[in-house]
């Protein structure tokens, strides 16, 4: 541990606290002192301060000490007064505000990084002003009564030579109504040490009047206490002192004035002699005595148990006596008062043991009387007696603290002493390394004055900051505290000068000094920020830029206002007021520096940078944006075969170019001139506020041609901003060599907002796409790069993008401008219904003058959009479709070709000339419902070769909306009666909310089917519309056509049967049927059947069907105003689920008359077996009429093992169990009892052989004669027969596996025969 | 109920990642800053004081005027700091016992990231829900 007195604390109470000396002189002593250009007080003051004295004292020991070090201190007596406390803040004030001048010159650099700050020696992070300001603190609490330190010890008077009547003058001075109160009101007594002092200006003459004076005083005042100095001996002003002791007590002195230019060495070595003897032969040896004698005193009156319990005593009886709140009145003469002068007498001594007992004696007295100031005084100098005995610190601290509080329990009369007690703490706290406790007390300090308490919170915040470790949290908080206290200083300024009502005419003045602190506010705040740099406590990082960007504004200092607001930007965590508030402060800001902001990386609105979208044009061109932001893969796919492959492309190409193109920019993006590129970048508002952004575009930049590129940026590039195009390298018009685009937006509160920006090269070069820009408001200017690492490239390049540098992303390559064709599908819907038939138009544009040729088309979605001829073009929808007798009907086929490839070729002598438009029919249809992507490609070359590209793509996208429409099903059954006719049933189901469909027209495919209707369609449906929901079932006949010939039923009459059309709206109607077979219908049915999977010759077995309804009136855009929706539906492959190869007809007569008293009753019965299939078949029948003939033919019973016994008995027929699975249990069961009940009855029995076999050639029919004998009338069931086939194969089907059956067992049908009694 | 009372969790790297201001207070704009303020201020404190003890709960650290800041520090060194004006240590305690099993619940989380900000809607019923049982 350090010597307590060399601290700074213990230097600083060496100085303060030491005798005072009142100084009385007459004016012409001051008058010979002015001519050094110094007072009285000033010319002595260098003299009074003795490090080496070494002067024997002894206080109430009997053991003496030697003193070496001690101070007086002289003061007028006008000067011995409590000094004002106004004048004093005044003061402070003018020394902060002198700082903060010097300061703030410093603060155009940067603010100090916290790191730096911590590697400097602690002397140079503190400012020195605050040593400075704490000593003016602790100055403006001297003589105050409570304390006797600051009392005279005693009194020099000073009367010069040149005085009239001098004896007089020296009773005159100590006249008592020019002394100071302390000595007039009893504070201290009157009787002090009394020191008479002539002095002799040696200019006015010899010194001998000035001896005799001396001797006459010294008969009048005593020989020891009279003195003679003699000054200004020097005769001219030849004198200068090398090392001026002067120069520190006149701080406000001339560096030019020559202080004590007078003052000879004589002089000096006189003075110097004076003061010596003063201090060690009157003062330390008057204050000794002093001591001796109030110690006497104090032991007789208060030492001893005696005296303890009767002072106890004494002093509870006079408790309730007084209730002034600074306790009682002590005066000189009291005993409390003597041991206070007792123990600051000894305190200055230096005897601390015996200062220290005495003020622990008077403490106790006075916190009895109540004597709180008094009190806390005691305590406080206990306190820095304990320190500078270095004993016990917990005792000290504990002093102080006491002290402290009790200062601070007075209210606001205590503040000033509770403050210099704070500081006195502080220092002492800092001695012994305990910053942060004194940074606590710093804080504790701090008062309603808002001053001192922003320099208390200031010092507070360096202590934190040299703590150690340091506390950096604590450091930036302090700072922002004190900084908001010299603000408020400010505030409190201005309206108090605003209460005082100054006239206008000296606004301005007042103006400065209203923000005279406002430059250690930003001071403080600066530091603060870089404490908080880069923070992620918002409201802090907020609260700070936010003030300290409005006070540089306040001080006219706006540019660096501004880049403070710039943080508040992007605010989204504040409240919607808070957020309006800071845009409107920064954009005031702004708006007066008068000039235009460009900010990179502005943060209102942000960027979302992964949204950028580049699309571009080379060979593949879009019809629209939809289209482009499609995957490259699916245009890929689709575009495969009919395009030229990639690489052969580009090595054509790029060996032509490779001349003229630099290898570094082969893999450059290349786009055409004339042609815009168009970049999406997502804006977003952080902020709830809606915000305004203007004038957003790209910035970009053009190098006119490659040959200049190549010289590698010779400042020949443009650069191009906006419109306003700087450079003038060129001759041509430079304002052609590129066009951006500018978009205005507002942004609501959290909006997002896709911006399409785009830039139209005009002139061939290299072009980079740099970055964006965009206003705030008038005068900000937001800039943000497109990094090309961040860039999330939409528009991929196939294969050769793994080639590219990310460098490359945005630069492009302009080539000259090619012929675009621009293409556009007319009146496709968006919203359709499954089988809508429509008409479309393509219109295909070419703006530029060269034409294009080799026209290709593809389409994703064959089922949904066929391309159709070009005769169709003005063709009368859907008339169009009705059926023409005459046009012969082989466009269906020829189109088929077309279908398969996929490609549609457009006529060879096509080409689409400069601003002209090809227009072609193209035919839709609606095929699924869902939402469906239809992409088209259209293939196109130059005419002109030399150009670069030697053909394009130009790619559309459209989706569409599918509802379901009606549900078509269809379902066959053969016909039981007919031979190779079908029953067909057809369900349709009107699957919409609200539509009406009109049916129209059913028609099978195939030249084989005859369709007719069972019963007319008025009768099921009257309407022949079908509602919203409404279900209808239909039944039609359908005949193979290519049998009727063998068939020898009755013939319908022709009109009616001979076609596969049949018409299911009202009869009356005039109405054509639709053509199936003409092109859209039947390409359309094509590609149903590619669809699911089908040859497209098909099983003649199977048949398809095509279904056409009308929509009147339907909430979906017809395209054409009054023209009903055509909507067809395909079914393909209905086909007859049991549907065999072998089909027979068992036919005879029905009812047979006979008389059985005759003979048995013969009947004969043929049988018809059709073989439908490509191969021969073999046929068996085997007839059995019991079950032994059934047992013997094994083979035909094999299939029905399970059957039971008593079934097989009997004529009745036996349960074909494949095709019987659904029967009911009781169903079965009446047929057991039928069968037992006919188990009486006689039997008929097969004629002829039981088995017939033949062979069958493909697609012929054969006759079997059958013949069965009945014995007695009744209802026989001839179904007792199986038939079993068999085709042979030919050897080539056989390879195929076909999957058909090739074999089959089948019961016979039933046929009832009626057999009756003839009479 | 606290009239004041302001809750923030703080990452290990000194970034708060959930603030609520849970007193029954009518909210003031200027005192949201302040509550950061000292909350952040009073990181330092936490910073010496988490090492000389094995408790989690650090009990009352700091105070500016009125205003009281309470700490617990989780094993991962996440500071849960409350800036209160009511003297209820055994409440204080109960609620950061509490959030802590709550922070726990949101660290189990495999879609968060430690050191994220919270930004579930449910954690922060639940503590505004504790902030008045035990606060």
């Amino acid at each position: 541990m350090v010597d307590p007195a060399n601290t700074p604390l213990g230097k600083m109470l060496l100085e303060e606290i030491t005798p005072v000396v009142m100084v009385l002189c007459t004016p012409l002593v001051e008058e010979s002192c002015l001519k050094n250009g110094l007072s009285f007080i000033q010319m002595l003051s260098p003299f009074c301060n003795f490090t080496n004295i070494d002067v024997p004292v002894r206080t109430a020991s009997d053991q003496p000490y030697r003193l070496q070090k001690f101070k007086l201190r002289l003061f007028y007596a006008s000067d011995i007064r409590q000094p004002n406390l106004e004048v004093a803040k005044e003061r402070l004030k003018q020394v902060i505000t002198q700082a903060g001048e010097k300061d703030f010159s410093e603060m155009w650099s940067d603010p100090p990084q916290v790191n730096d700050l911590l590697s400097r020696p602690e002397s140079e992070i503190l400012p020195s002003w605050f040593q400075f300001f704490n000593e003016e603190l602790v100055r403006t609490l001297s003589f105050s009564d409570h304390e006797a330190f600051d009392h005279p010890v005693a009194c020099l008077l000073v009367v010069s030579s040149r005085d009239e009547e001098p004896i007089n003058r020296f009773v005159d001075l100590f006249n008592t109504n020019k002394l100071p109160s302390l000595l007039n009101d009893g504070a201290m007594d009157p009787k002090i040490l009394k020191h008479y002092l002539l002095v002799h200006d040696n200019q006015d003459g010899a010194s001998e009047k000035a001896t005799k004076l001396l001797t006459e005083m010294k008969s009048t005042f005593g020989p020891n206490d009279c003195q003679l100095l003699c000054i200004n001996s020097s005769q001219d002003r030849q004198i200068h002192h090398q090392e001026n002791p002067w120069a520190p007590f006149k701080s406000d002195a001339l560096p030019t004035e020559n202080l004590g230019c007078f003052l000879n060495f004589d002089d000096f070595n006189e003075i110097k002699d004076l003061m010596q003897e003063l201090s060690s032969k009157h003062i330390i040896p008057y204050m000794e005595q002093k001591i001796r004698v109030l110690n006497q005193q104090v032991s007789a009156t208060r030492k001893g148990f005696r005296n303890q319990i009767k002072n106890l005593w004494w002093r509870k009886g006079k408790e309730d006596a007084s209730d002034s709140p600074n306790g009682p009145v002590y005066t000189f003469s009291s005993v409390e008062s003597q041991i206070r002068i007792l123990g600051d007498y000894a305190f200055m001594l230096r005897d601390y043991e015996l200062a220290l007992s005495n003020y622990r004696l008077i403490s106790t007295d006075y916190k009895l009387d109540k004597a709180w100031k008094r009190y806390a005084g005691v305590q406080e100098m206990m306190g820095l007696t304990y320190f500078l005995l270095d004993q016990s610190r917990k005792e000290a601290e504990y002093c102080m603290e006491n002290a402290f509080n009790t200062y601070l329990k007075l209210g606001s009369a205590g503040q000033q002493n509770a403050t210099r007690c704070g500081l006195w703490w502080v220092e002492m706290l800092k001695i012994r390394d305990q910053i942060k406790e004194a940074a606590t007390v710093y804080f504790r300090i701090c008062s309603e004055d808002p001053l001192h308490s922003a320099v208390m919170l200031e010092q507070a915040s360096f202590c934190y900051l040299l703590s150690k470790p340091p506390m950096l949290h604590k450091y930036g908080f302090h700072l922002v505290l004190s900084g908001d206290h010299y603000k408020k200083c400010d505030q409190v300024s201005q309206s108090l000068k605003y209460c005082d009502n100054v006239p206008n005419s000296r606004s301005s003045n007042i103006l400065q000094c209203f923000h005279l602190q406002i430059k250690h506010a930003i001071r403080t705040y600066r530091s603060a920020v870089s404490v908080y740099k880069g923070t992620t406590w918002s409201l802090i990082k907020d609260h700070v830029h936010f003030h300290i960007g409005q006070w540089y504004a306040f001080l006219g200092m706006y540019d660096v206002a501004v880049t403070h607001m710039l943080e508040l930007l992007a605010c989204s965590h504040q409240s919607k007021t808070t957020q309006e508030l800071f845009l409107r402060d920064f954009l005031q800001i702004v708006q007066k520096t008068g000039k235009t902001f460009e900010v990179l990386k502005l943060q209102l609105p942000a960027i979302n940078i992964s949204s950028l979208k580049v699309i571009f044009e080379d060979h593949r061109t879009y019809a629209s944006a939809a289209a482009a932001s499609v995957k490259e893969s699916v245009w890929h796919s689709l575009e495969e075969d009919m395009i030229p492959s990639l690489s052969t492309a580009k090595s054509n190409w790029l060996e032509l170019q490779s001349k003229l193109m630099p290898k570094k920019y082969k893999e450059s993006n290349i786009c055409v001139a004339g042609e815009a590129i168009k970049v999406d970048v997502e804006f977003k508002n952080p902020l709830q506020i809606s915000i305004s952004i203007l004038s957003v575009s790209l910035i970009c930049e053009l190098s006119a041609n490659l040959e200049e590129m190549n010289s590698d940026g010779n400042g020949s590039n443009i650069e191009l901003q906006n419109d306003e195009n700087k450079t003038s390298t060129s001759t041509r018009d430079i304002d052609s060599s590129s066009i951006l685009s500018e978009v205005d937006l507002s942004l609501e509160g959290g909006e997002t907002t896709l911006v399409q920006l785009t830039v139209t090269p005009r002139v061939e070069g290299i072009l980079k796409i740099v970055g964006v820009k965009w206003k705030l408001s008038s005068s900000v200017v937001g800039f943000h790069n497109f990094e090309s690492n961040s860039l999330n490239k939409n528009v991929a390049k196939g294969r050769r993008k793994a080639k590219y540098s990310p460098d490359n992303y945005l630069k492009f390559i302009v080539i000259k401008s090619l012929p675009k064709l621009e293409g556009i599908i007319h009146s496709l819907p968006e919203k359709t219904y499954v089988g809508d038939l429509r008409h479309l138009v393509l219109e295909l544009s070419n703006r530029s003058k060269f034409p294009v040729k080799n026209l290709k088309m593809k389409i994703s979605n064959p089922r949904f959009l066929n391309a159709g001829n070009q005769r169709e073009l003005n063709v009368e929808f859907p008339a169009c479709l009705g059926k023409k007798t005459n046009v012969v009907q082989s466009g269906g086929h020829s189109n088929i070709n077309k279908v398969l490839q996929n490609v549609f070729l457009f006529p060879e002598n096509i080409s689409v000339q400069e601003e002209t438009s090809l227009s072609w029919p193209l035919w839709f249809r609606a095929a699924v419902p869902g939402n469906i992507s239809l992409y088209v490609t259209i293939y196109y070359e130059m005419e002109d070769v030399s150009s670069i590209m030697k053909y394009r793509t130009l790619r559309m996208h459209y989706n569409l909306q599918v509802l379901p429409s009606l549900d078509v099903s269809f379902e066959l059954s053969p016909c039981p009666s007919r031979l190779q006719e079908f029953l067909l049933r057809m369900d349709v189901v009107n699957k919409t909310s609200s539509e009406c469909f009109q049916v129209h027209q059913l028609s099978s495919v195939g030249k084989q089917w005859e369709i007719s209707l069972l019963q007319p369609v008025d009768s099921i449906l009257p309407s022949q519309s079908l509602f919203a929901g409404q279900a209808l079932s239909c039944f039609f006949k359908l005949k193979d056509r290519r049998k009727s010939s063998t068939s020898e039923d009755s013939i319908p009459s022709p009109s009616l049967l001979l076609q596969s059309d049949v018409r299911l709206g009202p009869q009356g109607n005039s109405e054509a049927l639709f053509d199936v077979y003409s092109s859209p219908l039947a390409d359309f049915h094509n590609s149903e059947r590619l669809h699911q999977g089908m040859p497209l010759q098909g099983n003649e077995y199977k048949v398809d069907f095509v279904f056409i309804s009308q929509l009147l009136k339907g909430n979906i855009d017809s395209g054409a105003p009054n023209t009903p929706l055509l909507i067809s539906h395909h079914a393909c492959h209905c086909s007859l689920s049991s549907m065999s190869s072998i089909s027979w007809l068992v036919d005879g007569p029905q009812t047979v008359q006979h008389n059985f008293s005759g003979s048995l009753c013969e009947v004969n019965l043929r049988m018809m077996i059709t073989n439908s299939s490509d191969a021969v078949a073999s046929v068996r029948i085997s007839t059995f009429d019991s079950p032994s003939s059934s047992i013997q033919s094994s083979d035909a019973s094999a299939p029905q093992p399970g059957l039971p016994p008593e079934n097989q008995a009997g004529w009745c027929d036996i349960p074909v169990v494949n095709d019987m699975k659904v029967i009911t249990s009781d169903a079965l069961a009446t047929r057991f009892t039928k069968s037992v009940s006919l188990e009486s009855v006689s039997q008929f029995i097969w004629s002829g052989s039981s088995s017939t076999k033949l062979r069958l050639q493909p697609r012929s029919t054969a006759e079997i004669p059958l013949q069965i004998s009945v014995f007695a009338p009744g209802i026989y069931d001839l179904s007792n027969y199986v038939l079993n086939w068999n085709l042979m194969p030919s050897s080539e089907e056989e390879k195929q596996g076909e999957a058909s059956k090739s074999s089959g067992v089948c019961q016979g049908y039933p046929y009832y025969l009626t057999v009756v009694q003839s009479t | 109920m606290a009239t004041t009372a302001c809750f923030i969790i703080v990452s290990r790297n000194d970034i708060p990642i959930y603030e609520a201001e849970v007193g029954s207070a009518a909210k003031r704009e200027d005192a949201a800053q302040l509550h950061q303020f000292i909350l952040h201020a009073a990181l330092d404190i936490v910073q010496d004081l988490a090492w000389t003890t094995s408790a989690m709960f650090l009990k009352a650290i700091d105070r500016f005027n009125d205003l009281v800041v309470s700490v617990y520090v989780t094993a991962g060194h996440t500071r849960f700091m409350l800036l209160h004006d009511s003297r209820n240590d055994d409440g204080i305690k109960s609620f950061f016992q509490e959030v802590h099993e709550l922070y726990i619940k949101i660290l189990l989380n495999p879609l968060y990231l430690p050191g994220s900000r919270i930004t579930s809607s449910h954690f922060d019923t639940k503590v505004r829900a504790l902030a008045r049982k035990y606060l």
